[in-house]
């Protein structure tokens, strides 16, 4: 099976349909101890290095232009030199007919659909993704290990059949502390470090809604005109307010005590976050990353300190 | 029973306990065990960024620590403002919200020092000398380095130091003040906070008055003990 690279939100449903597995680029990038010499953004730049250093397997690149940042767009075409690649445009303003479109003509570059029944498969993987987050909201499974499944709902890990088994045997959990501890969502950028969840919850902060996995768990269909419909609702490619309000609705469904807004160096998200916290009137704690790895230190203190003041409201 | 609060930061340790009258040693961060002097951990309320190497029995952060010591002195602050060794600390009391700046040390305590050693002086200078400046002139860059880079060109130009050190801090507060959300009582802490320059600048930047507490770099090792002293009851 061919594999097919992407740089964000691509429906796994039509790249397995066309006999390709799909790949996230961005989950190389947490654990990656590479150090771009020219970058701005680090989780671009990364996956970038890799392709322009023949670092990855790929047959193909999917390169979100439309929908996701510009940055990503620029290190996308660099890599695009490399190996063949597709340019989607999500709609900005959430139009189906258009989205089908672009959905065609991935196909087309795909060299069309081949097997449509595998998109039942995807769209029941997802099932299954959508139960396992509101498990890890009640606290039946770990913040970590469902933030790691749920991320992994943008590519299925490349096989939907061996991840959905994987889904069955992740274990149970039972604990008696989530009453001393804050229900937090993480919005924005996903964390680039790859314990951030572990070390949130050490400090009482209960990641209870991730933004970005979830929207890759809740699109799905299994016919091009379906996942047109679903995936034109994508958050992230749409306007602030669209987006505001969505989360606004889910984060109160989750009854959430407070929010972590994940940013990077040099990243867009930094300018959202002001309109962020006017629209959204929780506590907020504003993240700055740069490079992967660990949570550095200046991270905890301050995941540390809005753990003690949110004792404070 | 905790009978003592300790701060240990990036550049300074502190103490302080009531005996009854409030008592305070400090010292280089990197002596923190001689100001200990055997004291037992379950008597400590640490602080800081050492706050949980030295002994303890209770730590917290310096942004709750600020909020319980700067309240022994000033009822009711909306804004604290903690300029730091390596960091500032802006905590908005009001909304429970706070930032830290320390991408750049261009706000921080460091920068200060940094200035002060290339005029061969000792931070604890940079006051006095400000109030002897005649004006002030810009200095545009906000990297720490650069900034001396500028200063340097302008002490070429014929600048008097004493305008430089007043420009520097206008500069340097500035970079602050950009933080710092709009409030009616904003208190400023930490070691930098005894430099009337930078509180003066502040002021002119801000056009209110800035509160400042008796010796305000034990303001953090006085909060953790009052924080401690609510947590044990």
């Amino acid at each position: 099976m061919k594999t097919l690279g992407i740089t964000a939100l691509v429906p796994p449903e039509l790249v397995f349909a066309c006999g390709f597995k799909p790949f996230d680029l961005n989950n190389i990038v947490p654990t990656s101890d590479a150090r771009p010499n020219n970058k701005l953004c680090a989780w671009t730049a990364i996956w970038r290095d890799y392709i322009m250093n023949d670092g990855l397997d790929l047959d193909a690149l999917v390169v979100v232009a439309g929908g996701d940042c510009h940055n990503a767009l620029v290190d996308g075409q660099q890599a695009a030199e490399k190996i063949p690649a597709f340019y989607l445009f999500y709609p900005f303003d959430g139009d189906p007919e258009y989205l089908k479109y672009q959905f065609e003509e991935l196909s087309s570059f795909l060299n069309g659909i081949i097997d449509s029944n595998i998109m039942k498969i995807v769209k029941s993987v997802k099932k299954n993704l959508i139960k396992l987050d509101q498990m890890r909201t009640r606290g039946m499974i770990s913040s970590e290990l469902g933030f790691q499944y749920l991320i992994s709902g943008c590519d299925l890990r490349g096989n939907p059949i061996a991840f959905k088994n994987q889904l069955f045997h992740i274990p149970r959990i039972h604990r008696d502390d989530l009453p001393t501890m804050h229900r937090v969502a993480l919005l924005g950028v996903p964390p680039i470090h790859h314990d951030f969840h572990r070390q949130a919850e050490k400090l009482g902060l209960h990641i209870v809604f991730d933004e970005m996995p979830f929207e890759f768990i809740r699109h799905t269909g299994v016919s091009l005109s379906e996942l047109a419909e679903s995936y034109a609702d994508y958050t992230f490619a749409r306007d602030l307010k669209y987006r505001f309000d969505f989360l606004e609705q889910e984060l109160g469904k989750r009854r959430i005590d407070a929010i972590i807004h994940c940013t990077q160096f040099a990243c867009h998200h930094v300018l959202e976050d002001g309109m962020l916290r006017e629209r959204l009137q929780y506590p907020t704690l504003t993240l700055h990353s740069d490079l992967p790895g660990p949570v550095p230190e200046q991270l905890k203190l301050r995941l540390e300190a809005f753990s003690e003041i949110l004792w404070r409201k | 029973m905790i009978r003592y609060g300790v701060d240990v930061g990036s550049t300074t340790a502190k103490i302080v306990s009531f005996t009854p009258e409030l008592t305070y040693k400090v010292t280089e961060s990197r002596n923190w065990e001689k100001i200990l002097n055997g004291i037992p951990s379950d008597e400590i309320a640490s602080t800081g960024y050492f706050r949980h190497k030295i002994p303890h029995k209770i730590a917290a952060t310096e942004i709750t620590t600020a909020i319980y010591g700067v309240k022994e002195y000033i009822n009711d602050p909306e804004v604290i403002v903690d300029i730091g060794g390596q960091d500032t600390k802006v905590t908005d009391v009001r909304k429970n919200n706070f930032i830290v700046n320390d991408k750049c040390s261009a706000g921080t305590g460091a920068f200060l020092e940094f200035i002060a050693h290339y005029f061969g002086l000792k931070v604890t200078d940079l006051s006095e000398i400000h109030h002897k400046a005649t004006h002030t002139i810009n200095i545009n860059h906000t990297c720490s380095v650069f900034a001396l880079s500028e200063v340097i060109s302008r002490l070429v130009d014929g600048h008097t130091i004493e305008d430089l050190i007043a420009s520097i801090h206008h500069a340097f507060a500035q970079r602050i003040a950009q933080m710092i959300p709009e409030s009616e009582k904003i208190v400023l802490i930490g070691g930098t906070a005894q430099n009337k320059g930078i509180t003066a600048s502040l002021e002119e930047i801000l056009e209110q008055k800035i509160h400042t507490p008796p010796n305000p770099q034990i303001i953090n090792a006085l909060g953790a003990l009052r924080y401690a002293e609510e947590k044990e009851q």
